[in-house]
């Protein structure tokens, strides 16, 4: 049973459809990536799985249980169990770094403060920004805000996480802490939603790739297939144009 | 000019003056609280309560701060005792005050609400915050920061002009007394000259104080003038 399904899902934002019936599954401790052009709507999905953008036909499944979106409470357990990691690091701007990584596991999930800010210095660490934990976000680079934002979805202990193009605003050196953090989270068993336009990257640490166009799966594979030997044309004339570039 | 001032009947009576400052103090600062607190609720509301709540509340905002403050305080008074309801002048001025504030407040947090960025709203739900969690943690903090000289523009406009209002149903506030008091020995120009100066005296104070707040409170680097 994978530990997250995406079944047929539709969505809109108001009256525009923009996921046309989205199909892929992740399994447990698996890495698997949404490529695909602009605006074809990998983050709506991001957005749909936890809850922010509504589901209007098919189904969402982890550990094949369907979530029922319409239920706050089946809402919660969801994002009890998923962490999202946004496009644009969404740091709350009035907390030092520390404070963001800490506020939900202290206020939401009712966890000891001491031992919540311990093992958030331990995650800071680990993306590298453990010198920064009195900081505030406005006095922070782009990447730097990213790697906070992405210690903080770890501090709430999700069983899969979702990152949606976490390394685009890295430097080089940069994304390949990312990428080790990322390593190292999988071999530890975390299952991850990957979205990025980094193909070296998505190659070299997912074990699934999804591509997606105009709302729509196209193509999904193992990355060798899909990047060495894809079937559609919109595929070859993405990855063609990506991988020169 | 032959007037001839003669302060020493002032400060023969200045512990009376002091301690009409002190009441005008306290009731600033408690009709402003009180009313951070209505304004907090009713811009919550504004924001994310269903449509009948947000009529409710747009429709006493407009009552409110379309009538004189002066006229809320005289129907408390004059008015609610017709239906059995009988307060004393001081709880007439500071609920009068209290309710002002709040309505003031409201369209003045609102303002907060709308700028706080929905990004981060997200995120915390997201991470499971309750929308009351994201109030406190989220829009409050951003609100503090953001609108903090509007905020302390405000507590000076309530502490110098709304509570001054009192004199009028007999509340012994710091006009209030001064009126009292020039009315025995008709040294007018004496008394309010004072008075004038006390009102400068604690606006400063307020001022200062409300600063060092924003700055220990919230990171506002403001300005104490
Ligand atoms: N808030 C919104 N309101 C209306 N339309 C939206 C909104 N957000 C996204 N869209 C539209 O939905 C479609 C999918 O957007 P989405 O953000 O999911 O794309 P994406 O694949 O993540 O693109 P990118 O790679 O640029 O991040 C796009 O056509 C976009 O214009
Ligand atoms: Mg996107």
């Amino acid at each position: 049973m994978p530990h997250l399904a995406v079944n047929d899902i539709h969505a809109k934002y108001g009256k525009l459809e923009v996921l046309h019936g989205i199909d892929f599954d992740v399994d447990r401790g698996e890495v698997v990536s949404l490529v695909g052009p602009s605006g074809s709507g990998k983050s709506t999905v991001l957005r749909a799985l936890v809850g922010l953008t509504p589901v209007t036909s098919g189904s969402i499944e982890v550990d094949g249980t369907r979530i029922d979106y319409s239920a706050p409470r089946a809402v919660r357990a969801a994002r009890d169990r998923m962490a999202i990691v946004f496009q644009q690091y969404n740091l709350f701007q009035n907390m030092n770094v520390l404070r963001n990584v800490t506020l939900a596991p202290t206020k939401v999930k009712g966890r000891n403060r001491k031992e919540v800010e311990a093992e958030g210095m331990e995650l800071l660490k680990l993306v590298g920004m453990d010198h920064k934990a009195k900081a505030f976000p406005d006095e922070l680079s782009g990447g730097q805000q990213q790697r906070v934002a992405i210690a903080r979805a770890l501090a709430l202990r999700p069983e899969i996480l979702l990152l949606d193009e976490v390394t685009s605003a890295l430097d080089p050196e940069l994304v390949n802490e990312v990428l080790d953090a990322i390593r190292r989270l999988a071999s530890e068993g975390m299952t991850m939603l990957i979205v990025s336009h980094e193909m070296s990257f998505v190659r070299e640490v997912s074990s699934k790739v999804v591509f997606m166009d105009n709302g729509q799966v196209v193509e999904a594979g193992d990355p060798s297939a899909i990047f060495d030997g894809p079937k559609s044309d919109r595929a070859r004339d993405f990855f063609g144009k990506v991988l020169r570039g | 000019m032959n007037y001839s001032f003669q302060f020493n009947v002032v400060w023969r009576n200045f512990d009376a003056l002091l301690e009409g400052a002190w009441l005008t103090l306290q009731l600033g600062v408690f009709a402003f609280s009180a009313g951070c607190l209505i304004g907090l609720v009713g811009a919550a509301c504004l924001s994310f309560a269903p449509r009948p709540v947000r009529w409710l509340v747009m429709g006493f905002v407009v009552f409110i701060t379309n009538t004189p403050a002066l006229i809320q305080i005289y129907f408390l008074y004059f008015g609610l005792p017709e239906f059995g309801i009988r307060w004393s002048n001081e709880a007439c001025v500071l609920i009068g005050l209290t309710l002002n504030a709040g309505a003031y407040l409201t369209m003045i947090l609102r303002a907060g609400f709308l700028s706080v960025r929905s990004t981060e709203m997200e995120a915390g739900e997201t991470m499971g915050m309750s929308l009351p969690q994201r109030i406190r943690y989220i829009v409050v903090p951003h609100i503090a920061k953001s609108i903090y000289p509007a905020l302390a523009n405000f507590f000076i406009v309530i502490l110098v002009m709304g509570t001054s209002v009192g004199a009028v149903i007999g509340v012994d506030e710091l006009t209030g007394q001064a009126i009292n008091l020039s009315t025995v020995n008709y040294r007018w120009l004496e008394y309010f000259t004072i008075v004038a100066l006390m009102y400068v005296v604690l606006t400063f104070i307020a001022s200062i104080g409300l600063a060092l707040l924003g700055r220990w409170a919230f990171r506002v680097k403001a300005r104490i003038f």
